[in-house]
């Protein structure tokens, strides 16, 4: 079987073949670490915004395979560097023969086809994002009233933190909760004549204010935060509607949510381009036939190396020990 | 009598130098732990400071801190000095030096201790501090527009999400002081004078409390006013409500956060100072091995080491006759120096 692309190596180029080859292992394997880390998160991040995603869009897949990703980097880099370190000394090489050759064909063709994957999912997922987080928060503003109902008991409290913490307000502006019904019927006076104009105003029977939850309300305004009858201009004194309006939170959670998720998928693909490049490296000096042979003779020396050649002991002797590297 | 002998030979005396110069070196990884456990506590102390008058006391991630660096200086000097010990050349020229610097390693080991017992003392301090702090900031929530203070109501709502409480001890704190400004109130309005006059320093107070008092676990829209007038919402009882706002006070809320962040801090301390005294005692274990060899030039001879010369009372007595021979030489000193000017004088 002809060798491809065959190349002469002699024993120094070997040995720092070797050792670049140890060093490599450990960037991969670090680089897959990493991927591990930032999907995780990602992950965790997702577990939160569940509620706010369609449960149809498969937004969880992009970082599972990232995840599988990291997981094969970290494992081919792990093994990599214990067999660079093993083929600079012929007594420790043996075992690994076995294990390098499946070894590369899974790193390669398993890792190399999870990142392609991974990058495919990158790259197509963000506009279904945008659609999964449309959709996604128009079923909890729908259901924000429903705290008795099973199911969506927890909408309106995930709704609050999330507004207070990421600092928006409805979905694209604070003027959707004028269009929702956030205030359960279980608190509405039935025999108040304003809640029965209001209900009866509108075609679907719904109790719509121009009011908006707490958590819309924006710390940094100078003035106790107003939250009800926003589009009355008389309804508050000195409410000059020429100012900035601080009194709410300005964004919709859309944007922020998009910006977010864009990040994460941003970071976790800058994780997985380290992972591409030390494969791609990895993958150029790794030729399996070539890389066989040359260890397999680097073996054969090494047994020769008790019977010294004069020329040829001494160089034989220090390379091996100075070519150890502390792991 | 010495004090808690051992016997050491010469194995014995190479692995106590060996193990002494590990524990030293993750002694001064210990060091820079406390080092930033000091600096997170100053921070998050800073990060507050607003709500505490600015008058907080940095005694503690001050000294942390202080102590964390003193560790690393004295754990890392002690570490070679236990790399040489194994040298009687390069020994030698550390044997004077060793006896003073085993006097100072226990002076730090007893600051170091005091340090641990003021984490574990400081809340009282910080109690006090938080009451105050609080207070004044619950005044200052609608000076919105007075320089210097116009922070204050951000500061106070964002604390209060954040922590998930309201008011010093409750939210009845807000019924008492009038956190609505002038600006925003319409003078005209019938309820506004009415509420003005009903009180003697003519302040409006209104039984309601901020936005940021809001439980988001609620299940109905907060209720926000007229929190007694059951009358004013439907379905609403304030005696029994207890979802609808945050039941913990902020000073009760800051103090348990201080408090943990403290109590860990010091039980980490606490091992450290553990581990310097068991470091302290082998260095002066090995000192008093590598001081009584008999014999220099047979290294492999057997030597005993102590932790002091004769019994605590003796020794005590030794360091109090040495204070007094101190004092008296001095006595004599300057009796000799009048003594002699006396005559010159005369």
């Amino acid at each position: 079987m002809a060798p491809v692309l065959p190349l002469v190596l002699p024993l120094q180029p070997r040995i720092r073949l070797a050792q670049g080859l140890w060093l490599l292992s450990w960037l991969l394997a670090l680089a897959g670490g990493l991927a591990l880390l930032y999907s995780g998160h990602l992950l965790a991040q997702l577990w939160l915004l569940r509620t706010f995603l369609a449960p149809s869009c498969p937004f969880a897949a992009l970082p599972q395979v990232a995840l599988a990703a990291g997981l094969g980097a970290l494992g081919t880099g792990l093994v990599g560097a214990g067999a660079s370190r093993a083929s600079l000394d012929a007594a420790q090489y043996p075992p690994w023969r076995k294990v390098l050759g499946p070894l590369l064909v899974l790193g390669t063709a398993g890792g190399g086809g999870l990142l392609i994957l991974a990058l495919g999912l990158a790259l197509a997922l963000p506009g279904s994002l945008d659609s999964a987080l449309e959709d996604g928060l128009g079923t909890a503003l729908a259901h924000y009233k429903d705290t008795e109902v099973p199911g969506h008991c927890h909408a309106k409290r995930l709704l609050d933190e999330l507004q207070l913490r990421h600092h928006c307000c409805g979905r694209h502006g604070y003027k959707d909760w004028f269009g929702i019904q956030w205030v359960s019927s279980r608190y509405l006076d039935p025999n108040d004549q304003e809640v029965v104009d209001r209900i009866q105003s509108n075609v679907e029977g719904l109790y719509l204010i121009d009011g908006v939850p707490f958590s819309c309300c924006n710390p940094h305004s100078p003035r106790p935060c107003l939250q009800s009858r926003l589009s009355e201009p008389h309804a508050h004194p000195l409410f000059d509607p020429r100012q900035p309006n601080l009194n709410l939170w300005a964004q919709g959670c859309h944007g922020i949510l998009v910006l977010l998720g864009l990040r994460y998928l941003q970071t976790a693909l800058e994780g997985l381009e380290g992972v591409i490049d030390a494969e791609g490296d990895t993958r150029g000096y790794l030729f399996p036939n070539g890389l066989k042979d040359m260890l397999k003779t680097v073996w054969r020396q090494g047994g020769v190396a008790h019977r010294p050649a004069p020329e040829e002991a001494p160089p034989e002797e220090a390379p091996p020990e100075e070519g150890l590297p502390e792991a | 009598m010495a004090l808690l002998k051992v016997k050491f030979d010469q194995m014995k005396r190479v692995k106590l130098a060996q193990g002494l110069w590990l524990m030293n070196w993750l002694s001064v990884l210990a060091g820079i732990v406390i080092f930033s456990l000091g600096l997170f506590l100053k921070i998050e102390l800073r990060k507050r400071s607003e709500v505490m008058n600015n008058s907080e006391s940095h005694f503690v991630p001050n000294s942390l801190i202080g102590m964390g660096v003193l560790s690393c200086v004295f754990n890392s000097l002690a570490g070679k000095i236990c790399y040489d010990a194994l040298d009687p050349a390069k020994y030698a020229k550390w044997k004077p030096w060793l006896k003073p610097y085993l006097a100072v390693c226990v002076l730090f080991n007893i600051a170091l201790l005091l340090v641990t017992l003021c984490c574990f003392l400081m809340r009282g301090s910080l109690e006090s501090t938080l009451a105050h702090g609080l207070k004044n900031g619950m005044k200052y929530y609608r000076d919105t527009d007075t320089p210097g203070r116009c922070f204050m109501k951000k500061t106070i709502d964002m604390l209060q999400i954040e922590f998930k409480c309201c008011g010093n001890n409750g939210f009845r704190d807000w019924f008492e002081i009038q956190w609505i400004s002038n600006r925003y109130l319409d003078f005209s309005s019938k309820e506004v004078k009415d509420r003005i006059k009903s009180n003697v320093d003519g302040r409006y107070l209104v039984d309601g409390v901020p936005f940021s008092c809001c439980n988001p676990s609620s299940p109905r829209p907060c209720i926000q006013y007229q929190l007694t007038n059951n009358s004013a919402h439907y379905s609403y009882d304030h005696q029994t409500e207890e979802l609808n706002l945050w039941v913990n006070g902020c000073r009760a809320a800051l103090l348990n956060y201080y408090s943990s962040l403290m109590n860990s801090m010091g039980a980490v301390a606490l091992l450290v100072w553990l581990f310097e005294v068991t470091i302290t005692i082998g260095l002066r274990y090995l000192h008093t091995a590598l001081e009584s060899v008999s014999n220099p030039e047979d290294p492999e001879c057997e030597s005993e080491g102590w932790l002091l010369e004769k019994s605590v009372s003796e020794t005590w007595k030794a360091f109090l006759e040495s204070l007094k021979k101190l004092g008296k030489s001095n006595q004599v000193e300057a009796e000799g120096a009048d003594a002699g000017q006396a005559p010159e004088a005369g």
